[in-house]
């Protein structure tokens, strides 16, 4: 194991995002309009930080926070730092900007190689804001690495490999990764802490390391707008659902009556 | 509750957890709970109220090292929260003498953890409310705490009562009620049928369409609504019972309220 005999390194990303009730895209840009919004971590990123911290906390080692973004994405790397992690990197430079999965799969993973001796990458499922579900395959793909994703449960976790449950559209999967390996987790997983008062206001003091794409070592053609293979040519809103609320008047019984009778005409329908 | 129940109840909310003028407002928390200690009144700390994340008032007392007044602190608990979290809780109010507390089931947020049946050892329920709750706070930390619960007018009174009997075999002792804005048949009932003390709640705030979420009913905005008329008159219809403060205003209500009744504290 790179990190020490028993210690695990391991890097959690993290992204910022807005409040999932605010999402909307920049219809000249195709880009999601990020300025004026509420934001927040990630919602699954925040199971992959928690399993990161419960690992250290195991094995020891350190849990590294690594985020892309603007510099107001350095508020979540505290946040993280306030539930635990031991300190965190923010990916920043202008020409950074507009990377697709791809391009910031790329970006991710030579940060991953920059830290060095990395023993784990674990990330959400996906960001709530694109829904992609790349970034975390894409950075195994860069950093040749094996990768599990959809993970459910950790079964066990030894200093050289791990075992994991894997969910899938038919069932799950108990499967045997060596590491280093990249994973992406599930809300399953485990449940998240809130971080404390001490830990947010120690979070305010720890210096967070900066690197831009020259820090990196990105190749100039592999990052940004330019170095991005797919674009979004087009969105639209998806369709209004049709919504209504019925009120049941009568007492607890006649009401549970009423809500059967309507929901037996709906599944006919 | 004990003989200092019918003093005032004031709500004291913690900053919440992304408020990026964090120092200020905890300094404005502490300032706002050493007053109404001060004041005589009871200080009564929201649990991530209307689900936002907000900090926990018994590690801001820590923090800050906040003087407490056994009589004079209530910390409400609800149940979304981790069972580590849960009892750490309970553990950081024993250990700062923190006794009174108003347990209730609380609003959740995608953040927050729920606590499960099997988390606090119950069987035959599908999940945990503040009875399950309160029935695990006097199993575990018995004779630590004095735990209320809280009674909505506003849902149908037959399940209301039958719940408020199952949280008073629990183990509840007092109760607060959804705020009211004026004598109340519901409460009156729950009052004149139960053998604990009742605490109505005031409203202070002039956010009316908060108050409708509260209370389950559309009150217009425009409706002309003076929150220290209203606790005035709460105060003549209830004297026998204490009366819990909602949202009050510090800089233009607190002053007020001295004057209000010499039955609600202010002996300091």
């Amino acid at each position: 194991m790179p990190g020490g005999q028993n210690k695990m390194k391991i890097v959690v990303c993290v992204k910022q995002v807005p409040g999932t009730t605010e999402v909307s895209i920049d219809p000249e840009t195709k880009r999601l309009k990020r300025e004026g919004v509420s934001i927040e971590m990630n919602p699954f990123d925040t199971y992959a930080l928690e399993q990161g911290i419960l690992l250290r906390e195991k094995h020891g080692g350190e849990v590294i926070v690594l985020s892309m973004g603007p510099q107001r994405a350095e508020l979540t790397i505290r946040e993280s730092i306030a539930c635990g992690a031991d300190s965190g990197i923010l990916l920043n430079g202008r020409p950074l900007g507009g990377s697709d999965t791809y391009a910031t799969s790329y970006i991710l993973s030579q940060a991953v190689k920059k830290i060095g001796d990395v023993d784990l990458v674990i990330c959400g499922k996906q960001a709530v804001d694109g829904d992609t579900a790349q970034v975390g395959p894409g950075m195994a793909a860069h950093l040749n690495w094996p990768q599990v994703t959809y993970v459910s449960r950790f079964v066990e976790s030894g200093p050289k490999e791990l075992k994991l449950e894997r969910m899938h559209e038919s069932g799950s999967d108990i499967s045997l990764v060596e590491l280093p390996a990249v994973l992406t987790v599930l809300k399953d997983v485990n449940i998240p802490r809130i971080p404390t008062l001490k830990g947010r206001l120690n979070s305010r003091k720890v210096d967070i390391t900066i690197w831009n794409e020259i820090d990196l070592g990105t190749d100039p053609e592999k990052i940004g707008l330019g170095g991005s293979p797919t674009r979004v040519v087009s969105t639209r809103k998806p369709d209004a659902r049709d919504k209504h609320t019925i009120v049941l008047n009568g007492n607890a019984s006649e009401s549970a009556r009423e809500l059967v009778k309507i929901l037996k005409s709906r599944i006919e329908l | 509750m004990n003989s200092n129940y019918n003093m005032f109840h004031v709500e004291v909310l913690p900053p919440r957890q992304d408020a990026e003028d964090l120092e200020v407002r905890l300094d404005r928390f502490a300032a706002r709970y050493k007053r109404v200690l001060e004041a005589g009144y009871c200080a009564c700390i929201t649990d991530n109220a209307m689900g936002n994340m907000s900090f926990q008032g018994p590690e801001i007392i820590e923090e800050y090292n906040l003087p407490v007044e056994t009589d004079n602190v209530m910390i409400h608990l609800n149940t979304f929260h981790s069972k580590k979290d849960l009892d750490n809780i309970l553990k950081s109010c024993i250990s700062q003498g923190i006794k009174y507390l108003l347990v209730v089931s609380g609003d959740g947020n995608i953040r927050f953890p729920k606590l499960k049946p099997s988390d606090i050892g119950v069987e035959g329920v599908s999940s945990v409310t503040a009875v399950e709750l309160l029935q695990y706070i006097n199993r575990e930390y018995p004779g630590s705490f004095i735990s209320g619960v809280a009674f909505n007018p506003y849902e149908p009174e037959e399940e209301e009562v039958e719940k408020m009997a199952r949280k008073i075999d629990a183990g509840a002792e007092f109760v607060i009620t959804q705020p009211i804005i004026d004598k109340n048949p519901v409460v009156d009932r729950l009052i004149s049928s139960i053998n604990i003390p009742v605490m109505v709640e005031a409203w202070m705030s002039k956010k009316l369409h908060l108050l409708s979420d509260c209370v389950g009913y559309e009150i217009p905005e425009e409706t002309e609504y003076d929150p220290i008329t209203t606790l005035s008159n709460l105060q003549s219809e209830y004297p026998s019972g204490g009366v819990y403060l909602a949202m009050m205003n510090y800089k233009r209500q607190f002053n007020l309220l001295s004057d209000i009744s010499i039955n609600a504290g202010g002996t300091k």
